[in-house]
């Protein structure tokens, strides 16, 4: 492997079985194969099994930080257990310099009856530690994890951010050359996030190599040199963090014409037709338009008009509202008509959504319109989360 | 010496260089399909060695959790370990008592042979019993943590060698207790080969439980199956009466014991420490060797086959 690299992944496999009976029977045939001294032909798939992990390539140069993003499924564990070298590729090669340590389901080797001390030395043992490195760190681990008097309590009476801390405390100052960090950064509050990354800030100068997998895209954005976007087994880098939140985005949504909705168009004595949708690709500050022209046999008075804002990856609304909160009334006049409909200054940024146009008759007796209609609103470089505030600041002397 | 200085180099690259003359922790580690018959067998011995050698600390740590943890919340403690075997004590001086069960000859008072009987006989049960289920209890470790398995084997033993120290005080208060009450007994020499004698029993209940907790990793039903068997197999062997005498005037199912007997090595195992404190020598020692022979034989495999499997355990458990 080059000097310069910490992580090197050629072309590795991973494969699962979907089903219990087969996967039992497998291990049995595998572990048989093994013990006397045979292959076990891993690069072949048996019936029932699938590749998790599918020819994924990429180096890590020592001291870099990389990004494992993608939806729930996708093998980022997976990947990242075969670099802790948990799970041992089926095909292809994993190389990885010096201690890897991580911090993956914090506290796992904790015991709930025995005391934080006693803890710390039993989880330091677990993750690669000598007697002398933990009696050395101890000091650090127990000022880390803030613990004070509780040192000598079973940690089953700990709170669950006293225990995570604990936990965290113990690897981080398992002091890795190579450190894995899945998800844990949900966990905690504020203040022991902040904490955290100061502590991987630490590591990082020292010349830690991290790979962090978490959906937390702004931890991503920030902290990683770039992303490998995985999604179905396979994988693709980018450079850029925020192009790969992007398509990661991507993935959840797609804003074609076909994806549009169209569930009712029309209701007993009005029709709309033609309908001319905007720009669908949205940046922060533009607005989207929807024309409805339509035609109709009678007077509808005081119709309802719904708007709401969906996110593709997250349940529940964005945004939702009706004309009425505009105080507007809604009228359709008997013969041809238009109805425009303009959602103003978009504030949403990095994400796919769907929009969502309701039209009622008066008191909801009748549906006249149903449409979602996907949205694309595009990233700010450098900004993550969901809304992008217009923001001012200056420097005053 | 020389040093090189590059007026380009980026600013962190000190720290690591610095980080590359340590050393200690450059090692390149490479993980292949089939990765340890890739080298071959001879090299499986000199990994295994480093392996142990290396994560010593990580055993003994892993025994104490697992000996503190079982008895911090049990009020009566250690207790426990002699409960259960002075139950069937009782049971078997009852049955002894009523006829019903012959003993045979002993050379000592009966729960004084019993008791040191059962501590032997526990080694093996209650550590296979705790070696077998070792890797599925530490699952949720297993596939979190990149970290010796074999320790975790090698730890699960903890517990029957702690129970191995009580049931000796406990055969010490007996001896001295019948001594008191007119026995003649003097401790032979031959008590200081016991540690030695002892050695062979470990290592096949090693050897088995490193088999077994990998198949128990995968399917459940080794683990079931060996808690019945255990019991079976401590009826069928002499450990609470004494040998049968295939002679005599025994029926065809003494004979079929006394037989089985014969080739069972657990019965070499568990009489040779015994007779040790009790006679100061082996009574039998050609098949005591040959048993030790055996076991050292199923330690080797077991411990080789596991070092050759242990990196599929994970995905599987």
């Amino acid at each position: 492997m080059d000097e310069r690299l910490a992580i090197s992944l050629e072309g590795v496999c991973k494969k699962y079985c979907k089903s219990l009976r087969r996967s039992m029977l497998y291990g049995l045939e595998d572990f048989g194969r093994n013990a006397v001294g045979l292959r076990t032909r891993s690069e072949q798939l048996r019936p029932d099994e699938f590749w998790a992990v599918d020819d994924v390539s990429f180096d890590v140069e020592r001291g870099g930080s990389v990004g494992l993003i993608g939806p729930n499924g996708s093998g980022k564990t997976t990947l990242l257990k075969m670099i802790n070298g948990i799970f041992w590729p089926d095909r292809g090669k994993v190389s990885i310099r010096g201690k890897v340590g991580a911090l993956i389901a914090v506290g796992a080797g904790f015991h709930p009856l025995l005391t934080g001390r006693e803890n710390i030395y039993i989880n330091g043992a677990i993750l690669g530690m000598s007697k002398t490195e933990v009696d050395r760190q101890f000091d650090a681990i127990v000022d880390f994890a803030d613990i004070g008097e509780f040192l000598d309590t079973p940690v089953k009476h700990y709170s669950s951010g006293m225990f995570v801390r604990l936990g965290f405390g113990v690897a981080v100052h398992a002091e890795p050359d190579v450190m894995l960090v899945d998800e844990v950064l949900a966990v905690g509050d504020h203040g022991f996030q902040v904490k955290c990354f100061k502590k991987m800030g630490e590591l990082r100068e020292r010349g830690t190599t991290f790979v962090i997998v978490s959906h937390n895209m702004h931890a991503i954005a920030s902290f990683c040199d770039w992303v490998a976007l995985l999604n179905h087994g396979k994988f693709e880098r980018y450079d850029n963090a925020y192009e790969g939140l992007k398509q990661y985005a991507k993935l959840f949504a797609s804003s074609d014409d076909a994806a549009i909705e169209r569930l009712v168009s029309a209701g007993k004595y009005i029709e709309f037709r033609d309908v001319e949708l905007g720009n669908r690709e949205l940046s922060p500050g533009q607005d989207f338009t929807a024309t409805l022209p339509f035609h109709a046999t009678r007077d509808y008075e005081d119709a309802e008009l719904d708007v709401a804002i969906f996110d593709a990856r997250d349940p529940g609304v964005h945004y939702q509202a009706t004309n009425r909160a505009y105080g507007k009334k809604l009228d359709f006049a008997r013969g041809d008509g238009k109805l425009v409909i303009r959602v103003k200054d978009i504030r949403i940024a990095a994400s796919f959504g769907r929009i969502v146009f309701a039209i009622w008759s008066k008191n909801r007796t009748e549906q006249l319109f149903w449409w979602r209609i996907p949205l694309e609103f595009q990233p700010v470089e450098a900004a993550t989360g969901k809304n992008f505030l217009p923001l001012e600041f200056e420097v005053v002397a | 010496m020389t040093a090189v200085v590059r007026a380009d180099a980026p600013e962190k690259t000190p720290a690591r260089d610095e980080l590359a003359k340590s050393g200690v922790s450059e090692r390149v580690v490479t993980y292949l399909p089939d990765n340890s018959l890739r080298r071959g067998y001879l090299s499986v011995f000199g990994d295994i060695a480093r392996e142990l050698s290396r994560t010593h600390w990580l055993t003994y740590q892993l025994f104490k959790r697992d000996v503190v943890s079982f008895y911090k919340q049990s009020l009566l403690g250690a207790f426990w370990i002699v409960f259960v075997p002075l139950v069937t004590l009782g049971t078997f001086v009852l049955l002894k008592g009523s006829g019903v069960v012959a003993v045979g000859k002993l050379d000592a008072p009966y729960s004084v042979f019993a008791v040191l009987g059962v501590a032997v006989w526990q080694l093996f049960s209650q550590g296979l019993v705790a070696g077998a289920n070792s890797l599925v209890l530490g699952g949720d470790l297993i596939t979190r943590i990149n970290f010796s398995k074999k320790s975790l084997v090698i730890a699960s033993m903890g517990r029957s060698v702690v129970s191995f120290f009580v049931l000796v005080l406990l055969s010490l208060t007996l001896i001295v207790g019948h001594a008191l009450a007119g026995w003649q007994y003097q401790p032979p020499a031959g008590v200081l080969l016991v540690p030695l004698a002892l050695l062979p029993m470990l290592l096949l209940t090693l050897g088995l439980s490193f088999y077994l907790a990998l198949l128990n990793g995968i399917v459940r039903d080794i683990g079931t199956m060996l808690s019945m068997l255990v019991t079976f197999l401590m009826l069928l062997t002499p450990v609470l009466y004494d040998k049968p005498e295939p002679g005599g005037v025994a029926t065809w199912s003494a004979r079929a014991l006394a037989s089985l007997t014969e080739y069972n090595p657990l019965y070499y195992l568990v009489s040779a420490p015994r007779d040790l404190v009790l006679r100061g020598s082996i009574s039998e020692l050609s098949g005591f060797l040959a048993s030790s022979a055996f076991a050292l034989a199923v330690f080797v495999v077991g411990i080789v086959g596991f070092h050759l499997t242990e990196t599929r355990i994970a995905e599987r458990i």
